[in-house]
């Protein structure tokens, strides 16, 4: 769904934005943590060569302006040349010959950044946006990860990158890379991390209301953690119904949010409170809902909210549609990696806010 | 506009049904006028076809993507009906030629008869456009009653793309050539119509006598418009009627 | 530049009771159906000056929001609505038309030596369809904004549930505005200079407007087709630009690029035109490599059409097509370069005057320095990977477009506001309004080139803590740029009010534009000007004869 309409009063969580990225030694980037050195090199070279081209102007400039002012109204100049072929040479020829310069050291450096080496290659990482969040697949391991990644440090990884929306760009400063992100094609970023911490990952594209907190954060970790038997992204603890509703309410806060309310106001979807009553004894029967049944030949149908159908919908939400304006009419983003268990937690979370009856 | 002191320049009536010319207070000689006005006119019709350079940009660039999807579209149009359409634009270009050359040469009756005879060509061109039109209707291939309804996201589809026929089944996305058709000839029907109106803005000056030897610019302008509107078909002609 | 004409005592008082431009009619309708060319410039000036100030307020109400990671006074809808209100207000209401439309008609006609522009009524007509795509961008705001950015980027702006239909068309008008004005400023240099007054005999601000007009002309309608496109894909979903249906939103991209990176030189180019002009005539001296200037003018012109590709590094052209662009890109800085180091020679050893037009010339030079170089930064493939879409560039442009553009169109303004309305502004309190101009200006934007090499990117309504310190510097910094710019509004009004009798020729220069009385008479000149010298000729002017002018 692409329309904008929901004023959530709640603000969207995800991973905190914290800590603060650490800064190079010169004060202008953050810290390099990947391989691509050449971009530094090439900024602080063109930097400086910036900085003497300013002073020079500037330094001219002022000299004239004090030196050569005029101090009364008939003061002629004190030089009325207007050529100096010499000169125009050179001030022409010197800056082509530091542009070339950069334009073959930037060339050669973007080659090195759109080539993906092989070890790269290997090593795939999907990374899915839509408008506001990333899901991230992880190349040997069937769990997803939403808004945050996990990245073995030293080792080459690319990363495929899709939208089911609009346009985003994913970007990571500290590893020097950006990639538009473009419905109906694939793109792809690659790098070789190389500093264990925490780094920012924005959209660089503007793509509407919650643009700027489309944000996940980057875990590069050692190759220990990152191999442990329970790996880093799949914390996902759900042995009591109560820790089970904590993590369905980060989840909730990190793809559902968008779109669904958790306190009754309409939203592009329909609100989460009270899809379940709790009753007198602390069970949990679920509401009779108005739905037109797609599987069924659209027929209307009226059914009880349970398990089985949130599964549904999250996996299949055109399946069976909530007979409501708007609702009937909006599309929802399937959400098929969302494993059982990741559902339960969701489906945890909406218990906890069942009307009581 | 007063402008005390200045002594217009007139260009003198050739005969008594004839109106003379005053030159622009701000020009000094005809001849200033008649080139300043050429030379913006001119570049006016190059934004013309920089304006249509975009459409045909976008026409090459998906019939690049989607060939076979151009191809097919292209059979569903009648290419009798488009060389029809062809020739009368040809003929009314040739029309209008001999309609400013009558200006040119003060014959007034003669102008109004081959600038008639040239609207009339436009009337026949939308005439023919409009059966064009109504046979996609019928097809539903453009049905125009639902073209301006939303997107519909349930069932992924456009409105006014229903192919009641079939004929465009199986290639990528075959809405794409119909729109780009839409897009490209209503754009160029509109440079029709607006060219046929200033015909007879032009008609209406010939017969009360303002346009003769000595001043027929803007039957001169309008004639190069109209073979811009005709150059124009020669283009797009071939390209939506004849895909190869 | 001298005339065979008896020139008018070049710098004395103007003649009282003299009738000109300004006092020949009177009534709304003299001036709202006029086809003096000076009239519609003030006109025009009336309108972009409007303009700008309605684009900077909202730009002071972006920088406020940004006190805070979280935003201040906003939500996201709104942040986004009015961010992309000041970037379409600026760029297309205020920027592209604001030189060529005031300036350049008010000016160009009387340096050819012509009685008026070669088209009138469509200069009228020019002024009317900028009138109505202002009101048109007025009236999606009413009907509930726009929230694109001004970039109209495919496919959001397909999808969004606001007015872009009304803003896209508001931006199709606009357009032909642009066309008609560049169009009729082509066949006035073309057709109308004076006699003797060669192609190499025209003051660089001719060859400025006359380069910014190719380009409205050749590059502009492109962008007509291009928000028309948008605007149909809205109404009836043609496909080209939407992914669902089969179309590409990078192509989206290229045709915008390939209007609106020329439209950058539409907007800079006659900001260098009023420049060279300046840097000449406060300088007493004649320009320093007047024709490599008149033709970088062309060759910027030129080349600028092939450059569009380098704001997409991102988008995954291929390596063949990043190679050419980037190539491209970095042979646009030699022109210019040429530029910046002639105007400097010009000064070096001038005879300088430090008036208020002179030092929003210096101003101009300094910004544009670092505009042009850090320009070169981005120009870099592997580092613009990096800076794309972050502070740095938003920093960038806006030390061209805002710190030497609208400088130069303040300078030109200070320079010409006596020939226009023949009274002088307070000079000293110009001063002053500069000197905050330029300070809040800088203190806006250093933070901006810092932050985002660091990373942070454009548009976003919040951001992380990391960022803070600098957005907060670049708002102080916002709020001294909005005071010097009121004060310099408040002083320039307030001198057609009190302001004292300019001179004849306020600074002595010798384009044909300053050898005609102050105010100039409803048809430029009282006799017909024959140009017999070559440009910028000074010693034709005898300065010890002339009246020292009041400041």
């Amino acid at each position: 769904m692409f329309a904008l309409l929901i004023q959530d009063p709640v603000n969207i969580n995800g991973p905190d934005r914290s800590p603060q990225q650490a800064v190079d030694a010169y004060g202008q980037l953050t810290k390099l943590a990947s391989t691509f050195s050449h971009v530094d090199g090439l900024f602080y070279f063109t930097y400086a060569v910036c900085i003497f081209f300013f002073v020079l102007i500037v330094g001219v400039l002022l000299f004239s302006v004090v030196k050569y002012r005029r101090k009364t109204w008939d003061q002629l100049p004190a030089s009325n040349t207007t050529h100096n072929t010499p000169l125009e040479v050179v001030w022409t020829v010197i800056p082509l010959i530091i542009v070339m310069i950069m334009f073959a050291w930037g060339y050669m450096g973007a080659r090195d950044m759109t080539v993906v080496p092989l070890e790269a290659s290997r090593n795939t990482y999907k990374a899915s946006a839509k408008q506001w969040n990333w899901t991230f697949h992880y190349p040997n391991h069937p769990v997803a990860s939403y808004n945050e990644v996990w990245l073995e440090v030293g080792k080459p990884v690319q990363f495929l990158l899709e939208s089911s929306d609009v346009l985003h760009a994913f970007y990571l400063p500290a590893m020097r890379v950006k990639r538009d992100v473009i419905p109906g094609r694939y793109q792809s970023v690659w790098f070789t991390p190389t500093t264990v911490g925490e780094y920012h990952l924005f959209c660089a594209e503007y793509c509407g209301k919650d643009h700027s907190k489309m944000y996940a954060k980057v875990h590069v970790v050692d190759t220990a953690t990152f191999n442990a038997p329970q790996r880093p992204w799949d914390q996902w603890e759900d042995s009591t119904p109560e820790l089970a509703a904590k993590s369905g309410a980060n989840l909730y806060s990190q793809l559902c949010i968008a779109c669904h309310s958790v306190n009754g106001t309409p939203g592009v979807g329909p609100s989460w409170k009270g899809l379940f009553i709790k009753n007198a004894d602390g069970t949990y029967t679920g509401r009779q809902r108005e739905v037109i049944d797609n599987t069924d030949g659209g027929k209307r149908k009226t059914i009880t909210v349970d398990d089985a159908y949130i599964i549904e919908s999250v996996h299949l939400p055109e399946a069976k549609k909530v007979a409501e304006e708007p609702y009937v009419r909006n599309a929802m983003t399937a959400f098929p990696d969302l494993d059982e268990r990741k559902v339960r937690g969701l489906i945890e979370y909406m218990k906890t806010l069942a009307d009581t009856k | 506009m007063s402008h005390d002191g200045h002594h217009s320049v007139v260009i003198p009536a050739p005969g008594p049904e004839f109106v003379p010319h005053t030159v622009a207070h701000h020009f000094d000689t005809p001849v200033q006028e008649f080139q300043s006005m050429k030379l913006g006119f001119w570049l006016f019709l190059a934004t013309e076809i920089l304006l249509f350079g975009g459409l045909f940009a976008a026409y090459f660039y998906f019939h690049e993507s989607y060939p076979e999807t151009f191809r097919l579209g292209g059979h569903q149009l009648d290419w009798k009906l488009g060389a029809l359409n062809t020739s009368v634009l040809l003929l009314s270009s040739w029309t209008m030629a001999m309609g400013v050359r009558s200006s040119q040469t003060s014959q007034k009756q003669k102008t109004l008869f081959f600038c008639g005879l040239t609207v009339l060509g436009a009337v026949i061109f939308m005439v023919i456009k409009f059966f064009e039109y109504r046979a996609k209707n019928e097809h539903g291939l453009i049905v125009f009653s639902e073209l301006f309804h939303p997107y519909d996201l349930t069932t992924n589809s456009l409105p006014w793309f229903k192919d009641y026929d079939g004929v465009m089944a199986g290639v990528p996305h075959p809405h794409l050539f119909f729109a780009i058709y839409l897009t490209m000839t209503a754009i160029h029907g509109l440079h029709v119509v607006i060219g046929a109106g200033l015909i007879l803005w032009i008609m209406k000056g010939t017969a009360k006598g303002r346009f003769h030897a000595g001043y027929y610019l803007p039957v001169d302008l309008v004639g190069l418009y109209w073979h811009l509107v005709d150059l124009i078909w020669i283009f797009l002609f071939p390209l939506l009627y004849l895909v190869p | 530049m001298t005339t065979n004409v008896p020139v008018i005592d070049s710098h004395a008082a103007p003649v009282a009771g003299r009738k000109n431009f300004l006092n020949c009619s009177s009534g709304f309708l003299s001036w709202a159906g006029t086809l003096d060319h000076k009239r519609i410039g003030i006109m025009y000036l009336v309108g972009v000056s409007l303009a700008f100030l309605a684009g900077g307020l909202f730009a002071l109400l972006v920088r406020l929001h940004l006190w805070k990671p979280d935003g201040m006074l906003f939500d996201n809808v709104q942040y986004n609505q009015i961010f992309t209100l000041h970037g379409a207000f600026m760029v297309f209401i205020f920027v592209i038309p604001a030189i060529p439309g005031s300036l350049g008609n008010m000016v160009l006609p009387l340096m050819l030596g012509a009685k008026d522009v070669a088209l009138p009524r469509l200069n009228l007509l020019s002024f009317y369809l900028w009138l109505a795509g202002a009101l048109m961008a007025t009236l999606a705001i009413v009907l509930g904004g726009f929230d694109t950015g001004w970039t109209f980027y495919a496919p959001y702006s397909l999808y969004t549930d606001q007015a872009v239909v009304t803003i896209g068309l508001a931006v199709f008008v606009l357009g032909f505005s642009s066309i008609f004005t560049g169009l009729n400023f082509i066949v006035t240099v073309h057709k109308l200079r004076a006699p003797g007054l060669t192609w190499f005999r025209m003051p660089l601000f001719v060859w400025a407007i006359y380069a910014t007009a190719i380009l409205q002309v050749l590059a502009t309608p492109v962008l007509g087709i291009t928000v028309l496109l948008v605007a149909f894909e809205r109404l009836y979903h043609i496909g080209i630009f939407d992914p669902r249906l089969g179309g590409d939103p990078v192509l989206f991209e290229h045709f915008f690029w390939f209007y609106s990176h020329p439209a950058v030189y539409i907007m800079v180019l006659p900001a260098f035109g009023i420049v060279s002009e300046l840097v000449s005539v406060h300088s007493r001296k004649p320009l320093f490599g007047y024709k490599l200037i008149a033709f970088s003018s062309l060759a910027i012109a030129i080349i600028s059409f092939l450059v569009w590709g380098h704001h997409m590094f991102t988008s995954g052209q291929s390596t063949y097509a990043l190679f050419a662009f980037s190539f491209l890109t970095f042979f646009v800085a030699i022109p210019t370069a040429i530029k910046e180091f002639s105007w400097v020679a010009t000064i070096w050893k001038g005879s300088i005057a430090l008036n208020a037009p002179m030092l929003y010339t210096l101003a101009f030079l300094i910004i544009f320095a670092i505009g042009g170089l850090t320009g070169v930064i981005l120009g870099a493939l592997n580092v613009d990977i990096h800076l794309h879409d972050t502070y740095f560039v938003v920093a960038h442009f806006h030390y061209v477009m805002m710190g030497s553009i609208a400088l130069a169109f303040f300078a030109g303004l200070h320079h010409w506001w006596p020939k226009m309305f023949g009274v002088m502004y307070n000079e000293t309190l110009a001063k002053i309004a500069c000197g905050i101009i330029f300070v809040g200006f800088n203190t806006t934007f250093i933070p901006q080139f810092i932050m985002g090499s660091r990373g942070m990117p454009r548009r976003y309504a919040t951001y992380v803590p990391d960022y803070m310190g600098f957005h907060q510097a670049s708002t102080i910094g916002a709020m001294v740029l909005g005071a010097g710019v009121a004060l310099m509004v408040f002083y320039l009004v307030a001198s057609l009010f009190q302001g004292k009798k300019a001179m004849q020729n306020q600074w002595g220069g010798v384009t044909l534009d300053w050898l005609t009385p102050t105010p100039p008479p409803l048809e430029n000149f009282d006799e017909a000007p024959v140009v017999t010298t070559e440009v910028y000729d000074y010693s034709t002017l005898d300065y010890k004869a002339m009246q020292t002018p009041v400041a």
